[in-house]
């Protein structure tokens, strides 16, 4: 089997090889990737660069234990889904969608997992507005929102 | 001589009704008052002993030793606000409780408690079908606990409510099997076999030892009946939260809260009756009672014991239980008693 | 079909540990489809971190996994460490082994008492909480606070273990050990728990690579993967001790799985305290230095056993004196995440032994 080609190869500090790849090509990468026994995706991060988001994925090859990076960067927030390969992306990139604003092209279920479904902004974005604090309320029914106002207290 | 004769004979100089009605008010009064105060007896023990159990203290800061804690709890209890839901069935809602606890005193109006000293027989009532009357109210406090499953409109009280009914349904008909062994064997040896206090005292070897397929299902079925930890399916706390008491607070609470302790209590009494000899023993007629207490404390300390190491079993193997293995040993037992009773003259 | 009963378990139910909300969808009494809903402890940790100094994020990590806080700040100086370039002496590191360790066990024992509730058993919940308390006993003695012990720091640790402090944690695994057998037995001796979990919940090696599960759960499906002893960090490579394995990958084998790890945890303990070697308890130049001045730069990802699994710490560093950014990977949210697989088809009392057995603590699935 060909190594799969990736853009360009570095070490990281941690002594991991990063790939990095276009996000055109990223998912035939992975599916590579796994094809060659990285059947473990440990972590999904998205990196706010400010003018770019970088999305930073772990493999890990459980057999072998071998960790290796795979980087891509998106300027419009939107990279495909890794769902279709490994069933751990689901929560890892619901995560990312909530917190960082990255969409997922191709999950099935993109909702926020942590914070109420219309809460404004994504917090780890770097120009996220720390001083706008928004409260979270319960309606009748049960279900969590968000709202700008205080309220009560409850 | 039971106790309604006396108060009777008390009041005999008011003249005939009265004389009789109020011999039944007061010996109710007395009834529910003795029955509560043996309940927060048995939950002071219990609270004593699984704190004992579990490396802990208890209750020590009301009253001596912690003895008024749970008069202090059943205070608060009443004092607390009641909570209603609000899609709730009102009537069935108000009355379940009630029934729990209404048919657990009657429960203890019927069974016999031998003598003791110079007050003689504490018998409340013996009627001549004390057997049937016993479980025919035993029979009613699961209705209590479906009725609060249905009406609180919660979907935590309504799964509650049907494993009780599941649970209910397989172990009744193995502990009455259970039980008409020992009425059968009675029935050898007394006209009146289907009074508990004629059946007692045919009992100078306890039918616990003859039979001993028969206690380990009755002592199954007491279990499930009060419904502690091994089987406590229907209210699970971890699971249903209380099950079918979720939606009940304060007093309404409390009620179901002594009803388990009361059938403990109650299945403890009944467990020494039918099985281990019950007021039986030396000098049985100043002691009776005595040897019955004795005899039902062990038991309670054993369910205790029991509640207290066992995790909750699953409700559908509870059923297996009560339908392949309980049911099949009870009909075992019937026949084994049976045969010894024809053949043995037992 | 949708004539399904939905039930919402939670965010307060008693067997939910902590904030868990599970939406269900019923029939009768089994499980056909269910939803964890997370997020009701979420304080967005990494975001914190984002505005913090790098020594002062380890409380942070304290409050993640809170009944193994000290694994938590031990994990985070992994990796924040190597981007500060400040290495912690080798008393440090074996120090770091024996607290470690105590907090495992700690952890575990929290496990198997809640776990009991579980199912019903109200007695083993104590005696777990008893032993426990004489680790808290020593952790209050080494820093003086019993769960969020923020204990370690940057290049070294607050305080040097004494030779009293040490002879109190001998004291410990004198007695521990005959205490567990005894929880142990209080367990596996039963046989109502033996049928509630054999053959309950069974994860495959391959569902549980896939959904990125690890630690005891993984290990208790067949799969070897310890990050102690796959990438040795601290002083893991020079004690000795064994990864307990099974292949069967039920509820059963979970609890196994963990009380085995408490055995080994003090087999490494025992180890640890008679070949910690003497030498400051922290680098110098940390200590010089100001903290808050302390900057770091490059990116580096450090993966530690967590007693939930693989707990895995991302920094990305910009020469500043805050991170850039912070990404944790929390074992348990990944753990939580097989839940509706495992569940699916199964009785509500199996879920809830099911959800025991993942062994979830919200601080670390919300952070």
């Amino acid at each position: 089997m060909s190594e799969p080609e990736s853009d360009s190869i570095s070490k990281g500090k941690d002594g991991l090889t990063i790939h990095t790849v276009s996000k055109d090509r990223l998912l035939e990468f992975m599916k590579d990737m796994k094809e060659r026994g990285f059947n473990h995706l440990s972590l999904i991060t998205g990196v706010d660069r400010r003018d770019y988001v970088e999305v930073v994925y772990h493999l890990h090859a459980m057999d072998r234990d071998e960790y290796v990076v795979v980087k891509t960067t998106t300027d419009n927030g939107v990279v495909p889904s890794m769902t279709s390969l490994w069933n751990s992306a689901r929560w890892d990139e619901r995560e990312q969608y909530d917190l960082m604003g990255i969409k997922f092209e191709g999950h099935e279920n993109l909702k926020r997992i942590f914070l109420p479904e219309n809460w404004v902004g994504h917090p780890l974005r770097k120009d996220y507005d720390l001083s706008n604090v928004q409260y979270i309320n319960m309606d009748e029914d049960g279900e969590d929102y968000a709202t700008f106002d205080q309220g009560d207290g409850w | 001589m039971s106790i309604f004769s006396r108060l009777t004979s008390l009041f005999s100089p008011m003249g005939y009704p009265i004389s009789e009605v109020l011999a039944y008010v007061v010996e109710s009064a007395m009834l529910a008052i003795v029955a509560s105060v043996s309940l927060a007896v048995v939950i002071y023990l219990f609270r004593k002993y699984m704190a004992r159990v579990q490396l802990r203290i208890g209750p020590n800061r009301v009253g001596k030793f912690g003895l008024l804690q749970v008069m202090a709890d059943g205070l608060k209890l009443a004092g607390k606000e009641s909570i209603f839901p609000r899609k709730r069935d009102d009537l069935p809602y108000r009355i379940a409780p009630l029934m729990i606890l209404v048919g657990l005193v009657m429960a203890f109006a019927v069974i016999p408690y031998g003598s003791l000293f110079w007050i003689g027989t504490l018998t409340v009532s013996d009627t001549s079908v004390s057997v049937l009357l016993l479980f025919a109210i035993i029979a009613i406090m699961p209705i209590g606990e479906v009725l609060a499953g249905i009406s609180s409109k919660n979907k935590y009280a309504l799964l509650g409510a049907m494993r009780a009914i599941a649970k209910d349904v397989s172990f009744e008909i193995p502990m009455m099997i259970s039980v008409l062994a020992i009425v059968m064997m009675a029935s050898a040896r007394t006209a009146s076999s289907l009074s508990i206090n004629s059946i007692v005292l045919t009992e100078l070897v306890p039918y616990g030892i003859l039979q001993p397929l028969g206690i380990f299902v009755f002592m199954i079925s007491m279990v499930a009946r009060a419904s502690y930890t091994p089987f406590d399916m229907g209210e699970s706390d971890s699971e249903l939260v209380t099950g079918y008491s979720t939606e009940y607070s304060g007093l309404r609470f409390g009620m179901f809260y002594m009803g388990l302790f009361g059938s403990i209590l109650l299945g403890s009494f009944v467990i020494s009756l039918f099985y281990l000899g019950g007021f039986n023993g030396p000098m049985q007629s100043s002691l009776g009672f005595v040897w019955l207490v004795i005899k039902a404390m062990i038991m309670v300390f054993m369910a205790f014991t029991l509640w207290l190491s066992m995790p909750r079993i699953r409700i559908d193997k509870f059923v297996n239980l009560g339908w392949k293995y309980l049911l099949p040993i009870a009909m075992i037992n019937l026949v084994l008693s049976g045969t010894l009773t024809l053949l043995m003259g037992w | 079909m949708n004539n399904f009963v939905e039930l919402n378990f939670g965010p307060q139910h008693p067997s939910t540990h902590g904030v868990l909300r599970l939406r269900a969808k019923l029939d009768g009494e089994i499980v056909r489809e269910l939803e964890p809903i997370i997020g009701y402890l979420h304080r967005n940790a990494e975001k914190l971190c984002e505005l913090t100094f790098y020594a002062d994020n380890l409380i942070f990590f304290d409050r993640m996994d809170y009944v193994a806080s000290m694994l938590m700040e031990s994990g985070y100086l992994e990796a924040a460490e190597k981007i500060l370039n400040i290495p912690p002496p080798e008393r440090v590191l074996w120090i770091r082994v024996i607290m470690n360790e105590l907090s495992r066990i700690a952890s575990h024992l929290v496990w198997a008492g809640a776990f009991g509730l579980d199912l019903g058993m109200l007695t083993p919940f104590f005696y777990c909480f008893a032993q426990r308390d004489y680790i808290l006993d020593v952790f209050t003695e080494v820093c003086g606070s019993r769960q969020e012990t923020n204990y370690m720091s940057v290049g070294g640790v607050y305080q040097d273990l004494t030779p009293e402090m040490i002879e109190h944690i001998d004291a410990f695994l004198q007695s521990f050990p005959k205490k567990l057998e005894e929880i142990y037995r209080l367990f596996v001796k039963n046989d109502i728990f033996i049928s509630r979990n054999k053959g309950i919940g069974v994860l495959s090696k391959e569902t549980a690579i896939d959904y990125g599960v690890t630690g005891p759960m993984l290990r208790a499906s067949g799969v070897n993967y310890d990050v102690r002893k796959a990438n040795p960090y601290l002083v893991y490579d020079k004690v000795d001790f064994d990864v307990p394995i099974s292949q069967k990958g039920d509820n059963l084998a979970r609890f196994l799985v963990r009380f085995e790890e408490m055995r080994q945890s003090v087999r490494i303990i025992k180890q640890a305290i008679t070949k910690i070697p003497d030498g400051p308890f922290f680098n110098p130049k940390a200590k010089k230095s100001m903290m808050i001045r302390l900057r770091g730069d490059g990116e580096y990802y450090a993966r530690t056993e967590s007693p939930k699994g693989e707990f895995g710490v991302y920094i990305v560093g910009d020469g500043g004196v805050k991170p850039y950014r912070v990404r944790v990977r929390s074992p348990s949210f990944k753990n939580l995440s097989v839940l509706p697989v495992l569940a699916k088809d199964q009785m509500i009392s199996d879920l809830i032994s099911i959800s025991g057995t993942i062994d979830l603590v919200f601080g670390e699935v919300d952070r």
